[in-house]
Parts: C-alpha cells; structure tokens; sequence
C-alpha cells in the first residue's frame, strides 16, 4: 500500500475516499462538463453496422414487431444454435438456447435458477461488479479467487481449487474478462473443467467479449469440453461485437432444463426480448461477418495508441489480450487510483473508472476504454501526461 | 442435454410456482404511423448505444408531466424509470420493497404478481394482516375498498405499488393524491397493450425510485432505445 502522496489535495483525497460513490460521482461530473474525453464506460462509440439496422427498419415497416415466446424466435434461436456449434463448438441445438434482455440479464437468470442461499460462487478477482446485485439477491456468496498482472490475469485452476468449499456451487468466469482484458487460455481452461468437473461445480461463463481478441491470442469456450455441456451456462451477446448495445439482446446456452427454469423466471421478471431487436440480432449473427473483422482491426490500432500512452506515463499492465479495456496499475506515479481518476476528470477532463470499483484491493489500478476514435485516444494520452507530472511523487 | 441429476432437482423445485409461458398472441397489432416513423428516425439518427440508464430524458419528462396533467401528482422526471414492460416494473418494485417471507396484500386479480412474489420468496393475502409490508392495487378495485386500505397503508407504513397496465377504469383517482402516502407510492404503467412486442413500460415516485433505478439497471442496464423512441412517439399521441 502507497504512503499519502503529499502533492494531492486534502479536499481530493475526501473526494475519493470511497470508490464506488465515486464512479457514479465522476460520471455526474462528466454530464456536467464540457469536452470530456469519456473512457469509462463500455459502450461502443462505433454504430451498428448498416444491414443489421436495415434488417430492423425493415421488421418496423412490415409490422414484424409482435410479441414472441419468451425463449426468443425460432429463427434466431436456431441460428444461434448453429453459431455456437460451429463457431464454439458447443453441442447446442435450439432447445439449449433463449435470448435475453442483453448479456446483464442472462447472468440474473442463471443466478436465479441455480444458487440458492448460502451457495458460494468463485468469482475471479478483480470482477465486473455489475453481477454483485444478481448474486446477492439470490443469497449466494461470492468466494474471490485472485488473479495478477504477471500472469495478464488469466486464471489458474490450482487458484479455483484452493477456494472450494463445501458450499460451493458454480465458479463465474468472464473471458475476455472485463475489466482486466486478461483471458483465460484453453490450457488452463481444460484444466478448470477437470477441477469443476471433480468438484461437481456449475460453470458461469461469460464469453460477450468473446470476437474481440487480439493477436495472437485466441477465444476458447470451456462448454466444448468433454464433460461439460451439461454443467456450463454460456452468456454471450450482440452487444459487443456488432456494436448493439442500445438493443439490448443477449442469449445464453445451457442444458435444456436449464433453459426451461430460466425462461419460466423470465417471463415473470422481463418478459421477452424486443422483438425488433431480435430481427436485429438474427440479421447480425446470420448476416456478413465483415464488420466484427473490420471492428476488430479498429480495436487493434486503438489498444496499440492507448498501450504506448501508457508506457510514456509509466503505468504498468497485464497484457490485454481480449475486450475494450486496458486495466493498469498506476502505482508508479505514487496516486491513488480514486484520487487519480478525480484528478485526471477534474483537471484533464478525461474520465476514467478506478479499479476499486471491480473489487476493493485495486486501489492501484485504473480501467480505461479505447471506445473513442483514434486521435481522441491521442489526445486524451496528451491531456492526462502533464496532470501527471504536476502531481507524481 | 441435461444438467447432472445432483443440479436438476433444485432447480425443478426453484420454478416450480411458475407457470409456463403462455404462447404469445398471434393477432397482429397496427402500430400508428407517426410512431413507425419514429421508430425509422430514431435508428436513421443512430439511436443505437445504450440510453441514459433510466431511459430517454424525454420519455422521464412525459411520463412526469402525464402524472401530473393526468392525476395531479407530482413526480420528478428523476424518479421515473423506463422499463422492460411494466413486467419488470412489478418485479424490480416487488424484489426491492417487500422483503422475504413478508405478504403482499392484493385486493384484487393477483395473477401479474404471482410468480414474481414466488421469486421474492414473499405471499400474497387478500385480507389485512401483520406481516403485510406492501399493497398492490389497480384502478379496477372499488373505491371503498381501495380507500380502507390506504387508510390503513397510512397507518401501517406499507408500501404502495398502484399498477395501471391494462386497467380499464378511467377515473382519475390515484393514492399518490395524499400527501401522507406519496413518499410511499410507486405508479407503475405500461405500453404494452398496442405495443406489446415493443417491450415498454415504466415506474415512478416514491422515495425510493433511486434504488428501484439501481435495481433495474443491474438486471438490463436500460430499456431498447429504439423502443422508447417508439413508445415516446405514441405516448405524446395519446395526450395531443
């Protein structure tokens, strides 16, 4: 843990003394600012592309816009199915499959239908807290299972193992993971599904940032494994990959018993997904792929400018091999991530999220998004150096 | 595909107080043309990233003045929150304001409520009694009946959800009018009924709209944006 850096304020270290009323406090600061680079949160700045907006329009004017079963429509049911077959290699047919209220919603449901009070689930830490409030309201207990830099955050089965108990039931696991951008390898992967496997553990899986991988590194999804389709509850969504966050439409892959429980709980909790949005989805993943690649190659270039400002501050970071994210430790420059962040908004007008808000101990990191164009990337890098300079021990 | 018979009885017996679903309605329902054309504009403008969290700025405002003009009363537009229907405004209310193993006093059709309270771990009664911690009631219940209750609702510090999907009364009655009870008030209303596919609902007032907020964006962040632009079109059609 740092010493108080004598360079910040008294009145920013108050500021920033709690990190989640922070996150929502630097977010009001930002609506109130003007020029504000945003770089916190996770919505892509790119539009959707073009046919899958078409094929909505399309629905709207020919008055395709009735209520579907809860499950989703069997088109798109059906062809997210043959998606994850071939694209996943999971066993799936449309009985294993149902779209949700976008990717947050298919972790509730799956909470919903399987943890019970009392249930431990193994949460590799720093995590997308987001999920804290589906697994609360279920009575679960979230078990952490640290990860670190040196490793680019990937998990370790040895970790998982050393963090079952007897109560626990079902580990999480987000790869790429939001927010390190860390992934979790196909060697440890196989590894974990001999751990869930021997330990009769359910398997979370969040794949959203499943296409946004970057060189050389590929996505693995653990549900293709012998022995684990019947144990493994895949998330995924359009949000992400076709810039569709606006839609909100998400799907999941699971046992069909699974499936069942969760579009009964479903229905008494959101109802379907819009059905506009599922034309949506179904233009998307039955569609030209050309835009995830086009997408991707975008992402890359923006992680590499964002890679290089950080060097030239002195942060350090795990690789990011996955996601919209880079995740670093800015303990070098003697500030404190909460103190940082308020800094960098206040006086750089550059918004970014301290680590604190994905798990108390990351005091010492900050998530930064490369979801703005390129030059803005630049500029936001130029704005924040000399803040830096003012303030570093 | 099946989950190992050690998970699958649990989870038999979690959904076991809920229904099927029922299949939906096949009858086509004509949208108007202004909100078509909305809906058109809105993905023509590129209307599809994630809204403000609670929804659309313009929509909050509508549903506020609709409140007002409507029932005389008085709802910031920062209390409202645009839902997945008005089927997630029941179930975020309901998860949020009555805690487990406490009843929900219904005076009237209980079957909208059902399986979210199945959910909550909570029970339904149809008369007063100590464990009540909320009242949900709709413009269908007489009105003496409605006003006993409330008067007890005052005494007792219930919460209060007045549900107005679907209802067919008219009258501009609404708890919300006295000011003893309007901290404690969520108003809660739907599209649904010429827009059902569309997904559109929405929850306002009380004290404790912040964390009713909070509890819809950690199930889905936001409601469709293209729906809500949808929906703002045909919201602003019905008062003209």
């Amino acid at each position: 843990m740092m010493n108080a850096n004598p360079n910040i304020p008294d009145e920013v270290r108050a500021v920033a003394a709690d990190g989640t009323q922070l996150r929502y406090a630097l977010m009001e600061m930002a609506r109130e600012m003007d020029d504000v680079i945003a770089l916190g949160r996770g919505d892509p700045d790119l539009d959707t592309p073009p046919h899958i907006v078409e094929a909505a329009k399309a629905a709207i004017r020919d008055g395709r816009a009735n209520p579907t079963p809860v499950k989703g429509m069997a088109a798109l049911r059906e062809a997210i199915a043959d998606h994850m077959r071939a694209v996943n290699g999971l066993p799936v047919g449309a009985d294993n499959v149902m779209t949700t209220t976008g990717g947050q919603e298919g972790l509730f449901l799956a909470i919903q239908a399987l943890i019970d009070p009392g249930d431990e689930i193994l949460v590799p830490d720093p995590r997308y807290s987001s999920y804290d409030d589906a697994i609360r309201r279920a009575g679960g207990c979230m078990v952490s299972v640290p990860t670190n830099r040196v490793e680019a955050f990937n998990l370790e089965a040895d970790a998982v193992e050393a963090a079952i108990t007897p109560a626990s039931k079902a580990l999480l696991i987000v790869t790429p993971s939001n927010p390190t951008a860390g992934i979790v390898t196909e060697d440890r992967l196989r590894a974990i599904a001999d751990v869930a496997i021997r330990h009769n553990l359910i398997v979370i899986v969040d794949e959203i940032y499943g296409k946004i991988v970057y060189e050389p590194w590929r996505h693995f999804s653990i549900g293709s494994l012998p022995g684990m389709a019947e144990r493994t509850i895949t998330l995924d969504a359009f949000s992400k990959t076709y810039a569709m966050t606006g839609w909100r439409c998400g799907y999941v892959a699971a046992p069909a018993d699974v499936i069942e429980a969760m579009a009964r709980i479903k229905q008494v909790t959101t109802g379907p997904v819009a059905t506009v949005s599922q034309w949506a989805g179904l233009a998307a993943i039955s569609g030209p792929q050309d835009c995830v690649s086009a997408y991707l190659k975008i992402y890359t270039e923006r992680r590499g400018v964002l890679l290089d400002g950080l060097d030239r501050m002195g942060f350090a970071y795990g690789e990011p091999r996955g996601g919209l994210f880079v995740w670093a430790d800015c303990s070098s420059t003697g500030i404190h991530a909460t103190e940082l962040s308020y800094l960098l908004l206040k006086e750089a007008r550059v918004l970014i999220f301290p680590g604190t808000a994905f798990g108390d101990a990351w005091r010492e990191y900050v998530r930064i998004t490369m979801l703005e164009p390129i030059d803005t990337l630049r500029e936001a890098v130029e704005r924040m150096l000399p803040v830096l300079d003012r303030y570093r021990l | 595909m099946h989950t190992p018979k050690q998970l699958a009885r649990p989870l038999a017996q979690r959904v076991a107080g809920l229904n099927r679903p029922p299949p939906p309605s096949a009858e086509p329902q004509p949208i108007p043309t202004n909100v078509i054309d909305a809906a058109l504009a809105a993905l023509d403008r590129g209307e599809t990233h994630y809204t403000d969290r609670p929804g659309i700025p313009e929509f909050r405002a509508w549903v506020a003045d609709h409140l007002r003009e409507r029932y005389n009363v008085s709802v910031d537009p920062a209390e409202v929150t645009i839902t997945c229907g008005s089927t997630e405004a029941r179930y975020v209310c309901l998860t949020h304001l009555v805690p487990p193993g406490r009843a929900v006093l219904c005076p009237g059709d209980e079957s909208r409520i059902r399986g979210a309270l199945h959910l909550v771990g909570a029970r339904i009664v149809d008369s007063i009694r100590d464990d009540v911690s909320l009242l949900y009631i709709t413009p269908d219940i007489y009105r003496e009946t409605s006003m006993e209750l409330l008067q007890r609702a005052e005494d007792e510090d219930w919460w209060i959800v007045y549900d107005l999907s679907f209802a067919k009364a008219t009258a501009p009655f609404h708890p919300a009018q006295n000011p003893k009870l309007a901290s404690r008030v969520v108003t809660i209303d739907t599209l649904s009924e010429r827009m059902a596919g569309w997904r559109l609902g929405w929850m306002a007032g009380s004290e404790m709209a912040l964390r009713l907020r909070a509890g819809k964006q950690a199930m889905t962040i936001c409601t469709t944006a293209v729906s809500q632009w949808a929906g703002l079109a045909w919201a602003r059609t019905t008062t003209q």
